[in-house]
């Protein structure tokens, strides 16, 4: 027997949603500012949004600067001599290792988190809060505090380097895919599973068929956000590989701390800021298409 | 009956075999790291010599007091910049306009940018021969020492940035929709803004910006890179002391950062365990 769903068509949908206009839509006139509020308002959202945007402006005035002196407002001589210097650092090796770290520790921690929220969102834990206590822990954790004692007890367990900030990036991006996976599940309807079973589905074509296409969007989320860990990663990658394994953050550390490289440091810190949004537009793109997501 | 009886055991028991793969390596991490972390600072496992029960590397490690005081001021300052800035970057985002839109995803944009990165970036904009003296045209000279300085002020303000953003995202993600059906309720029975402001927004919002709060006061504690890339080298924050002594030639010097970190722990779970009992406040008064 076979199970085969019907597609909706969501651009049909979505236009119906926004023509209608509901009581608690974004926009209504009641709430919209006028006169000196709305002045204000808009004077508060420049002065954040410049607040936010600030920090980015130096990685790319650098990120092109082959010559520029002090006196000078902006960059005297564009061109590309700052993602020369970056290469010749190690950046390109640098960046794959950070993206290989970034996707295994994502691949990992994001099938446990969703397994561990399953389990924790039904309620049929032994000890569940004392579970959930621990699965949070990492967040509010030194992690140096960790690491410290982690470093002696992975040598002496002969762990090789690279596991050991597996594990431990594993351990910190639980907290994370858990809890976001959690929200998801408890707004997750059982029902979809179990009309599928009730028509004769076997549990894994269940499995893969309807549930995992139903939380798709937020296994997306929680992979991102584990993806995030790896990638910002600097200590747990310092402290627990040794020097075996050098990732981007490790290089512009190293480069950040001494003198006269800033367009150096400035490309390798955009090749970091780059890749995770790009992600981020991604899943901003999926959470328009998910089909549980009502409002 | 006996299926009947053993069905609910059984789905515990599978229960427990989900929540497992996830509880093993937090367990090694947390309960193994902290637990080696105590046990060193104690003086139970010194790299040279007989293990000893001492508690002697807290008294014995010179200027903890003034590193303690100094990491828990960053903390305090950038916390609270971050969670003013973020509740009225979550209430820009939640008016949903343009302007809104546009914070929104500069905001999320942020929180995406490693600390390491972000620490880089202040360094570039706010030393004396940064991008901002460039952009003013003013002299090393002249400039205020914001990077390395006394008043710490590039670690707080990359800090309070980051987090910031982070707080903004939280409220958002907890309460957008909520929020704004509230809102316009009071609208319809005459709440002024700043009324709505007061009573409708900041007490629905209180809640996650305290956990949100709390979590960046705990991130900005433990935190390691920002510190030592932008921070003075005297007196230094704790997690850039324990680092130090912990790479550091001498061997007596491992139980004494081992001690540090303990210190920073129990830093952490008084303020972690202050910000749970005032939640459970604000949910027993709403």
């Amino acid at each position: 027997m076979t199970v085969t769903t019907t597609s909706v068509d969501l651009d049909t949908a979505r236009s119906n949603q926004q023509q209608r206009r509901m009581p608690g839509d974004h926009g209504r006139p009641l709430t919209q500012s006028r006169g000196l509020a709305r002045a204000l308002r808009i004077l508060s959202t420049a002065l954040i949004a410049l607040w936010f945007a600030l920090p980015f402006l130096p990685l790319v005035l650098w990120s092109f600067a082959d010559q520029w002196m002090h006196p000078a407002a902006f960059p005297m001589e564009t061109g590309t001599d700052g993602l020369t210097a970056a290469i010749a650092n190690g950046g390109g090796r640098a960046f794959l290792h950070s993206l290989a770290l970034s996707l295994v520790v994502a691949a990992i921690a994001t099938p446990l988190g969703a397994m561990a929220a399953r389990a924790l969102s039904r309620g049929q834990v032994r000890f569940g809060k004392a579970i959930t206590v621990l699965l949070f822990s990492p967040v509010m954790l030194p992690p140096f505090a960790a690491v410290l004692g982690l470093n002696v007890l992975l040598l002496r367990a002969w762990v090789p380097p690279v596991v050991g900030v597996v594990l431990v990036l594993v351990a910190v991006a639980i907290p994370y895919t858990t809890f976001s996976m959690r929200a998801a599940y408890a707004a997750y309807d059982d029902g979809f599973d179990e009309a599928a079973r009730t028509l004769g589905a076997s549990s894994r074509l269940t499995l893969w068929r309807i549930h995992l296409p139903l939380i798709a969007p937020a296994l997306a989320r929680s992979a991102f956000l584990a993806f995030l860990v790896g990638w910002s990663d600097y200590l747990i990658t310092l402290v627990v590989g040794g020097g075996h394994l050098v990732t981007l953050p490790l290089i512009i550390a190293s480069s950040a701390s001494g003198v006269g490289n800033e367009s150096s440091v400035a490309v390798l810190s955009l090749s970091a800021v780059i890749p995770p949004l790009i992600l981020l537009g991604l899943i901003a793109r999926s959470r328009n298409l998910d089909p549980g997501r009502q409002r | 009956m006996t299926a009947m009886l053993s069905r609910p055991r059984r789905r515990g028991v599978r229960a427990t075999l989900l929540v497992l793969p996830a509880v093993i390596p937090v367990a090694i991490v947390v309960i193994g790291g902290i637990g080696t972390t105590v046990v060193q600072s104690l003086g139970l496992m010194p790299l040279v010599g007989t293990p000893a029960l001492s508690v002697k590397t807290f008294e014995g490690t010179d200027d903890l007091l003034s590193s303690a005081l100094l990491s828990l001021g960053i903390a305090v300052v950038s916390t609270a910049i971050a969670a003013v800035v973020g509740f009225f970057t979550a209430v820009l985002i939640i008016s949903g306009n343009w302007g809104g839109r546009i914070v929104g995803a500069l905001s999320a944009a942020a929180v995406t940018v490693p600390h390491l990165v972000g620490a880089a970036s202040v360094g570039l904009l706010l030393s004396d021969s940064g991008v901002l003296a460039r952009i003013f045209g003013i002299p090393p000279e002249s400039w205020p020492a914001l990077v390395a300085g006394p008043t710490w002020f590039a670690v707080i303000a990359e800090y309070a940035w980051k987090e910031s953003a982070f707080i903004a995202l939280i409220i958002v993600g907890t309460l957008a929709t909520r929020i704004t059906s509230y809102d316009e309720t009071a609208a319809v029975l005459g709440a002024h803004r700043g009324a709505r402001l007061r009573f409708v927004v900041l007490p629905l919002a209180a809640p996650s910006l305290l956990v949100a709060s709390t979590i960046a006061f705990a991130y900005t504690l433990g935190s390691y890179e920002v510190a030592w890339l932008l921070g003075k080298t005297y007196p230094e924050p704790l997690s850039v002391m324990a680092l130090r002594l912990f790479n550091s030639a001498s061997l007596t010097a491992r139980p004494e950062a081992a001690a540090v970190a303990v210190i920073t722990l129990l830093l952490t779970a008084a303020v972690v365990v202050l910000a749970m009992l005032g939640l459970r406040r604000m949910r027993a008064w709403q």
